[in-house]
């Protein structure tokens, strides 16, 4: 028989950009080789460099071969960098920083030059493997969307499909536990589906034939034949990804401006040094110095000095140290620029499900409406029953029995009705007791002509905001066991805090229903509250949020995925989180803890102000450096330790982001 | 989806590994090494160890006639170090360019299927019709395997292209069993230049090509004896030519 050997996975590495980490050519045991080779690059240049440093006064020739080869693990990239951006006609901060270490190469400061790459290269790596790290793509929307689906011809045989071939109109059939993979409409069966991609809600909702169910919905309990209405293409799982798609372009890129910046300044100290290097000469050629054989050695002294190494760490240096340092309190950024954002945001919106609200249904009590026996008993007997079932009203029982300390009899006969309830037998002390569990609809069914008219004398609630009802009848007796899901006890006082200590204006944003919304709302002190909202509807009023004031969105599900794309800062939860609103957000929580958000918005602060530190150090010592450099009266030595005394300076002072 | 034993041929292993193991059998068959290193850590190694061997021979040979004892050991130091630096830059720098066609090829041939999903098919049916598919069996099969995007995509690299996946080793690797290979050959051949009685030396380059030629022998599933008697003649001759010339060159200065 042969080995049932599943396809090779490759949308992952697509997803990754070809990463050659998970490349498919590779032998598995060969793929670590590629772990990390730029920063283990830049570590090994920097340990050279340091040991050619060492040696330079006591074997020059073995510190020479050291530099050399510095120059060659870390000049190479650089030097196949720049002439790509040269090619493309973009001069920046890499071609200025590298035209500054090969020249330096020809005045005899090959040290110089080499620790400039190093340092450059070793913050580009670090910063490229915490990007790596944190880096996410849409791919596991494929996960949540099947690719396959089971088709049904015309002579009625199931065969599996792409989805990608499946036209409109098509019939297919979805079993029990699998996930819907089309846009489609119910033409046979019964069933609860869970639609907590689309609206947040985990509260499962029933689907009957004529119903419409959207692709990447789970189906819980029952089999369902459906009328494909739309093809791969158009589905609402394609819809959803074409609005993180387009609102990954509309947000505002402050890299981008930093790189525009960077480009310029590049193309004036280069203009400058060139221009003084042929000028200068011409009019002050008496004065030493300034004569023409000065002039290549005063324009790589102010290239030197102007070189913004320090510059240049000012920010990696501080966004890393506070990476790190949010790191360690389990909340893992994408990127330091994020820091930014935050401390520019005025505004918080939330998402209500997982993130507010646990997001987990419980069972808050278990009543006797009419009954003769202990409710106790009649809670045993039902989360018995509940044991066959996968769905989360099952766990909730189970979990209110366990929290009890029930012990559960043993139920024969068991009957699943999908969409409706369940059923089954139990015997105690030789009596044998029908349960019914479902819907008062369905249990109401099977209530007897003498209980009926009983039922029919007694009022009580059927069903209220923010809670899910389920009747339990066993024999001649009804219960009703109500289920919840509960605001997380950190929420309110992070609400408080937002509000009056950082006088942010929160609002909450939910797929939920208006009256759950505002009791929520009302609970946590929150007066913008948005109800009943699709991904678009949330991606609509995000913009409209982010649009006046900085906006960071807090939210966990599918549904959210856009929003948070779209925010100015999206911020997820790691646990409960689905991992396309993981990867559509900026920050992700990983303990799930909503208190770190205060904590993260005051680092962001505190990170903004060393970043502003480090940029007047850094701007001080090339405006010290350059301008006597240029004239001539700045050696390169001078220059060089200024330059390098500026660095070092800076990346002590981001250093103390690191402290909790 | 069993774990029944596998067929004596198998060797212990699974059909697919079995599979994969003999499509790197036909892919070393069909491939001609001509400047181009072949794939696989021990082919470096094996190349690698034979060039360093065979270059230092020369370079002692054409030596022995043209400079004096102190300047020959400088000279072969000076070229060794050279060449244990080249060595695995060549190869990695082979298989890096070797990673970026083949990545390059993938991402070509998911375009087509994303793009042209009937040709696909076309192609599909055209390649199980010549594997003796006909009627509705070749129509499941072509279902079966167009419902998958990730199978499609992996049948028409290993069907159409000819590629094998997961075969390949990482370049840095590669190039690793490069630098142990000139560093093996360097060693051993400087030692005997330098401490060793003069003969010793050539002797110890030759053991060396011989046994890189076994070696490369039982990779290619060569015949061991012709691989090895035509390599070390090889190496007899470009020794004993730059010897010759050099003689010659140092009778005409």
């Amino acid at each position: 028989m042969l080995q049932d050997t599943p396809p090779y996975v490759f949308d992952e590495f697509f997803a990754s950009g070809k990463e050659e980490v998970i490349s498919p050519f590779l032998t598995k045991n060969s793929r670590k080789w590629s772990a990390n080779l730029k920063l283990k690059s830049s570590l090994l240049a920097a340990f050279l460099l340091i040991i050619s440093f060492f040696l330079s006064s006591t074997c020059i020739p073995v510190s020479d071969f050291l530099l050399l080869t510095v120059y060659f693990l870390v000049g190479t990239p650089a030097l196949i960098d720049t002439l790509n951006d040269l090619k493309s006609l973009e001069i920046n901060i890499d071609v200025l920083m590298t035209l500054a270490a090969l020249l330096s190469i020809l005045i005899g400061s090959g040290f110089e030059g080499a620790l400039l790459l190093v340092l450059f290269e070793l913050s580009a790596s670090m910063e490229n493997a915490v990007t790596m790290k944190t880096k996410g793509a849409l791919s596991s929307l494929s996960h949540l969307s099947p690719q396959k689906a089971f088709f049904i011809n015309s002579s009625g045989e199931v065969w599996e499909r792409s989805v990608k071939d499946i036209k409109v109109g098509s019939t297919i059939l979805v079993k029990a536990g699998e996930i819907i993979p089309l846009d489609a409409k119910v033409i046979q069966g019964y069933s609860q589906v869970n639609l907590s991609h689309l609206t947040g809600e985990s509260i499962p909702i029933t689907k009957r034939p004529g119903d419409e169910v959207p692709a990447g919905a789970r189906n819980l309990d029952g089999s369902l034949t459906l009328e494909v209405v739309r093809t791969s293409y158009d589905s609402t799982l394609t819809r959803i990804i074409q609005l993180i798609t387009h609102a990954q372009e509309a947000k505002p890129k402050l890299q981008k401006l930093i790189d525009k910046l960077g480009d310029k300044y590049a193309i004036l100290i280069m203009s400058i040094a060139l221009l003084f290097a042929l000028l200068l000469p011409l009019f002050f050629s008496s004065i030493p110095f300034l004569g023409n054989e000065g002039s290549i050695y005063r324009a790589l002294t102010f290239l030197i000095a102007a070189s913004p190494c320090a510059l240049v760490i000012a920010t990696p240096t501080a966004y890393l140290s506070s990476i790190s340092s949010c790191a360690k309190k389990g909340i893992l950024l994408k990127g330091g620029i994020v820091l930014d954002a935050i401390s520019s945001c005025k505004r918080i919106a939330f998402d209500k499900t997982g993130t507010l609200t646990s997001g987990i249904l419980k069972c808050s009590s278990f009543t006797p409406i009419l009954s003769e026996i202990d409710t106790d008993l009649g809670l045993a007997m039902a989360a018995s029953v509940e044991q066959h079932v996968v769905h989360p009203i099952a766990t909730a029982f189970i979990d209110f029995a366990q929290i009890k300390n029930l012990s559960l009899p043993a139920i024969d006969q068991f009957k699943a009705t999908p969409g409706f309830g369940v059923e089954a037998f139990c015997t105690l002390d030789e009596k044998k007791y029908k349960i019914f569990i479902g819907h008062y609809e369905y249990v109401s069914s099977h209530f007897s002509e003498a209980l009926q008219k009983k039922m029919n004398l007694l009022t009580f609630n059927k069903a209220l905001p923010n809670q899910v009802f389920s009747f339990v009848l066993i024999g001649e007796n009804v219960f009703v066991a109500t289920f919840s899901d509960e605001v997380k006890t950190e929420s309110l006082s992070t609400i408080q805090y937002l509000q009056n200590q950082l006088h942010m204006d929160a609002a909450m944003l939910t797929g939920d229903h208006h009256e759950n919304a505002e009791a929520v709302g009302s609970f946590l002190g929150i007066t913008k509250v948005y109800s009943n909202l699709r991904p678009e509807d949330k991606l609509k009023i995000v913009s409209d949020l982010s649009s006046k004031k900085g906006l960071i969105m807090v939210g966990d599900g599918v549904n959210d995925a856009p929003a948070l794309m779209r925010a100015t800062v999206g911020v997820s939860m790691g646990k409960i989180g689905s991992a396309t609103a993981i990867d559509a957000s900026d920050v992700v929580f990983l303990q799930d803890d909503l208190s770190s958000l205060t904590w993260l918005i005051r680092k962001a602060h505190k990170t903004m102000s060393i970043i502003k530190q480090n940029l007047s150090l850094a701007l001080g010592v090339i405006l010290l450096a350059t301008s006597p450099a240029i004239l001539g009266f700045v050696p390169l030595w001078m220059a060089v330790v200024l330059h390098e005394g500026g660095t070092v300076l800076v990346g002590l002072n981001s250093l103390r982001l690191l402290k909790k | 989806m069993n774990s029944s034993p596998s067929p004596s041929h198998f060797k212990g292993k699974t059909a697919q590994e079995h599979l994969k193991k003999a499509r790197m059998k036909g892919m070393i068959a069909s491939s001609e090494i001509h400047g181009i290193e072949m794939s696989g850590s021990q082919a470096a190694f094996a190349d690698s160890l034979k060039d360093t061997a065979l270059a230092l021979l020369a370079l002692w040979s054409m030596s022995i006639s043209l400079f004096d004892k102190s300047v020959i050991h400088v000279i072969m130091i000076l070229f060794s170090i050279s060449w244990i630096i080249w060595k695995p830059a060549r190869s990695a720098i082979l298989g890096w360019g070797r990673l970026e066609r083949l990545h390059r090829l993938i991402e070509e041939e998911r375009w087509e299927i994303e793009h042209n999903r009937e040709q696909e098919r076309l192609e599909l049916t055209e390649m199980y019709q010549a594997k003796g598919f006909s009627g509705r069996l070749l129509e499941e099969s072509v279902d079966v395997l167009m419902s998958d995007d990730n199978r499609l995509l992996q049948v028409m690299l290993e069907e159409e292209l000819g590629l094998t996946l997961e075969v390949h080793e990482h370049p840095l690797k590669q190039a690793f069993a490069a630098f142990l290979g000139s560093s093996t050959s360097t060693g051993l051949i400087l030692l005997s230049a330098l401490f060793l009685p003069k003969l010793l030396t050539p002797a110890i380059g030759f053991l060396l090509v011989s046994l890189s030629s076994i070696l490369t022998a039982r990779l290619e599933r060569n015949k061991k004896t012709s691989g090895l008697i035509w390599n070390l003649s090889s190496a007899a001759f470009v020794v004993a030519s730059t010897y010759l010339l050099g003689n010659l060159f140092s009778k005409l200065q």
